[in-house]
Parts: structure tokens; sequence; C-alpha cells
């Protein structure tokens, strides 16, 4: 069913690719300043990064940032006021949505890496996680070492799957689509551990019947800096992406929104650490 | 921004021997659970025609319930419900030896035992009564008139249909990926994640099911041309 999705959505990005020429010749500035909106790809289900809540209202600390942040950046830059919208990307068609001008910034839960740096552009790193495992309150799993012969669950398609195949080829992995397929799993003792990105585990954890019965483990064993993505090539509209969140970081909003999502009151309470803290004002460079 | 094909993605790293693993994986969980739905199929296939109703009601249960529900809610029917009714000891032997597998195989096995029965039965009600009494008058009792007029004939007749359902089965085991059973379907995604073609691998997996459904047809085809009974099924031509 996902696969159909995924080659209908191909189809329709290259329909899009054949009609976009035109168009691309535009910058995103002129875009966005000629239609007054900025257009983001994000997530329906990806708390606390983008989420719809209970009100039913597209929310999340991702969707905070764009609107806090690199908005008012944009409409410094434009001498304008603009408007965001807000469209649903996945990972399969995050990509071709931004080539195909559908979309002008991906906004969601989306890791940089050099693979994905050769067909879209990224921003600062916006989040640090990396990736853990979920395990029972009483198991005896402490990380990527005591995996060995276990069973091991992780989402199809992720890089935490590849990692492990590569570095503990005897761990048995079982590899599900979704993630609630993979904590029923866990639950049940099909698996002993479930492994994706940190701060995914930790908002799993947080919306569980019982989250005192789970843990989350293990140090970081792959790196998974989180950044907004855009078309290439065009660097006037990544300058003004960047401006936007460097001066949300230096100005101290950024640990605001940090704090509004993900504080002790937070929708997936994941303290920052003072590394972290410290990347982040490092990547600010002065005015 | 023209997509452009990289068809060597089929075959450099990796991708060759997880197709081909894929590939018997698939074949692996299609034959033992197609040897499972046959064997369903003949017997609750004839039971449905039997002159004793509470076997027939006990078949037709079996049929309406297993066929009526989709085969993904089987699939995690047999990986998350059956697994609890098992004692703990059972249970933690399961989930050490392939649990995943073997639950696809009974959800697939099952399944397609009740919709092989309704080919089974619609072969065994195409023979006239006159037959079913002919043996009767012979002597024989009813489990030997299934057993050696009844089911035989019927399997003849229904080699076509019966075929048609043995492919939905194989094409079906692709579901089984829902419950991390790594089979054809699953491998071709997996080539998708590690060289983000999609169309490539899409295209791999579409060949490797045709060539396989293909192939099984003409097989089934010389079959029903060696089992056919002179007279009794004609063919055109």
């Amino acid at each position: 069913m996902r696969g159909v999705r995924t080659v209908l959505f191909l189809m329709f990005g290259l329909a899009l690719s054949v009609a976009a020429p035109a168009l691309a010749q535009q910058s995103t500035l002129e875009k966005i300043n000629a239609t007054g909106v900025l257009t983001i790809g994000t997530r329906t289900a990806s708390p606390p990064f983008a989420f719809v809540n209970k009100q039913n209202e597209w929310v999340g600390f991702s969707i905070d940032l764009v609107e806090q942040a690199v908005k008012p950046a944009i409409e410094r830059k434009l001498g304008k006021p603009i408007k965001v919208e807000k469209k649903e990307s996945t990972p399969p068609t995050r990509i071709p949505l931004l080539t195909a001008n559908a979309v002008d910034l991906i906004a969601g839960t989306m890791t940089d890496t050099r693979a994905r740096r050769e067909s879209v552009d990224f921003s600062l790193t916006f989040f640090v996680t990396g990736a853990q495992f979920l395990v029972k309150r009483t198991s005896a799993i402490k990380g990527i070492e005591s995996i060995a012969g276990r069973r091991v669950a992780a989402q199809q398609g992720s890089t935490n799957a590849k990692i492990i195949r590569e570095r503990v080829p005897t761990a048995r992995l079982q590899e599900f689509p979704d993630q609630p397929a993979a904590f029923q799993a866990l639950s049940q003792g099909q698996v002993d551990a479930y492994t994706n990105d940190g701060i995914q585990l930790y908002g799993l954890r947080a919306k569980a019947p019982r989250p005192n019965d789970w843990k989350v483990v293990g140090d970081f064993f792959s790196y998974e800096p989180y950044g907004m993505a855009m078309r290439k090539n065009d660097s006037d509209f990544r300058h003004a992406v960047n401006v936007g969140l460097m001066e949300a970081i230096e100005s101290g909003k950024y640990f605001e929104l940090y704090d509004k999502w993900f504080g002790p009151n937070g929708e997936a309470p994941y303290p920052l650490t003072p590394e972290n803290r410290r990347f982040l004002i490092m990547q600010v460079v002065p005015k | 921004m023209r997509y452009e094909f990289k068809w060597s993605v089929l075959w450099s790293g990796q991708s060759g021997s997880w197709l081909l693993q894929g590939l018997v994986t698939t074949l692996a969980i299609s034959g033992l659970a197609w040897l499972l739905a046959v064997a369903l199929g003949i017997v609750s296939g004839a039971l449905r025609t039997v002159p004793w109703k509470p076997l027939r009601a006990v078949a037709t249960f079996y049929v309406e319930f297993f066929r009526n529900v989709p085969l993904l809610v089987w699939m995690f029917f047999w990986y998350f419900g059956v697994p609890p009714l098992l004692p703990q000891v059972a249970r933690e032997w399961l989930f050490d030896h392939a649990a995943e597998f073997w639950a696809a195989m009974c959800a697939l096995g099952v399944y397609h035992g009740a919709r092989m029965s309704e080919v089974i039965r619609s072969g065994i009600q195409s023979i006239p009564r006159t037959q079913f009494e002919a043996a009767v008058a012979m002597g024989l009792t009813t489990f030997q008139v299934y057993r050696l007029v009844i089911v035989p004939i019927a399997l003849r007749l229904i080699v076509p249909p019966a075929t048609s359902e043995s492919l939905n089965l194989l094409k079906n085991s692709s579901v089984a990926l829902t419950i991390s059973v790594a089979e054809l379907t699953f491998q071709t995604r997996q080539i998708e994640t590690y060289t983000a073609r999609a169309i490539e691998a899409l295209t791999a997996g579409t060949v490797i099911y045709l060539v396989l459904c293909v192939g099984i047809a003409t097989v089934m085809a010389r079959v029903e041309r060696h089992f056919a009974i002179p007279g009794l099924i004609t063919r055109g031509g």
C-alpha cells in the first residue's frame, strides 16, 4: 500500500518536474515575494516536531521555529508580511516535493546527511539527536554493545537499521514499516529492544499507556542532526533561513521554544545537554 | 530535472543477494502456506458438501470467517494475537525461532485455505449427483466415495481457478512485510532505502513476481492437460 503511494507520488513528482523548468528560473525569495506565501513541507504525526494535536491544530517545535524565527527574517528581507502554508511531506516524498517547487522548505524531522546534500541544501542544525534503544524497565540491554544475538526492532528504511546491520551483524534485526507495529512487538516480547532516534523514543514512551514500564538506554550510536531542507543553489534564501535561526538562538527564543516542547512540562521531556547547547550557540556566526 | 535511470544499482553492492534472499523467503513462505491452504481447502471444501449438517456448518463457519476478514488483519492476528495465548516456554521458543515467518505462513495458509475451499466445493458440486449415488450403490462408504471418486474428479476440474488462487497466494505473501518478514517486496524497499532508486527497485520486484507467476501458470497448464479425464473435460481447439 505504501509502495503504491510511493509510485503515485513519484509519478506525480515526475509530471511536476517536467512542468517545472519555467518556474525553476525564479529564486525562492522571488517566488515568496510574488505570492506572499512561504510553503513548508512538514509532518502530521511526528510529535513533538510536527503533529496534529487533540484540538486538531497542526503544531510542533519545527513549525514554531518556522513561524517565530524563519518567517520574521524573511519578512524583514522582503520588507512585507508573508503567510506560512503547511503541506504534508513524508520521507519518500519530501525531496520530490521540494525539487518540483510544491514546497519551499522542509521543516520536520529530516536528518542532514552528505548523501541528501547531493540533492538538496540544508539550513543550520536545529536539533541534535541520535539512535538509542527503547526497552522494558527490567531489561539487561544497555546499548549497542549488548544487543549481539538479541532481537531488535527498527523502522524500515531508517539509518539506525543500516548501522546495526554493519556494526552488530549478529543482532537479529526485524524491520517494521511503522512505529506502532514495532512498539506492539516490543511490548509483547517478540523483540527485546526497539531502536530509533532518541527523541522519537522519548515521544513514544511519553505516549505509552504506562511510561514507567519503559526506558530509553544507550549512548547515541548514530548522529542525527536535523536541518531544514531547501532547493539546491539558492544561497539568498538559505541565508535568510539561517539568519532567522541564528537570531532565535542568540535572542533565547529558540530555548524558550525548546522548553515549551521538550521541557519538563512539554510534549516529550528531553533535557538539552550542555554539549548540544554549546553546539547550537557556536553555529551562530557574528553579525 | 529528468529522472535518470541507473539500473546498475540492482547488481552492484548487496542488492543482488538481497533480492535472492527475498525470493527464497517468498518461495518458502508461499510453498508452505500453499500446502496448508490445499489441505484445509480439500477437507473443508469436501465437508461443505457432505450429507450431514453439523459438519457442513463447521466448514461453512471456517470459510466465511476466514475469507471475509482482510489478510492484513490476519497477519496481525497470528503475529500479535496468538502468542499471548501460548504458555510462556512455547512463546519464548517461538520468538527465538522466526515467529514472524510462522505467523505469516499460518495467516496466508488459513486465509487462502478458506478461499481454496470454495474453489473445491464448486468443483465437487459440478459433479452430477448420480456419480455419488452410483458409488454408494457399489457399496462404498461416504468417506470412500469422497476419497476415491468425488475428490479426485473435482481436483481435476478445478485446476484453472485453483491456479489463479495459488498465484494470488504467492503475491499476497508480500503482506508479510508488515510483520517484519524480509520477503521479496521488503527487499525491493530495502534497495530503495539504500540507493534512493525507487523505480529501479520496484521494477526488479515486478519482473521477479511476473516471471514466477507466469512460470507457475505454465506448469499448471501442463498439469491440467496431463490429468484431464478424456470425455469429461472438453478442450477448446
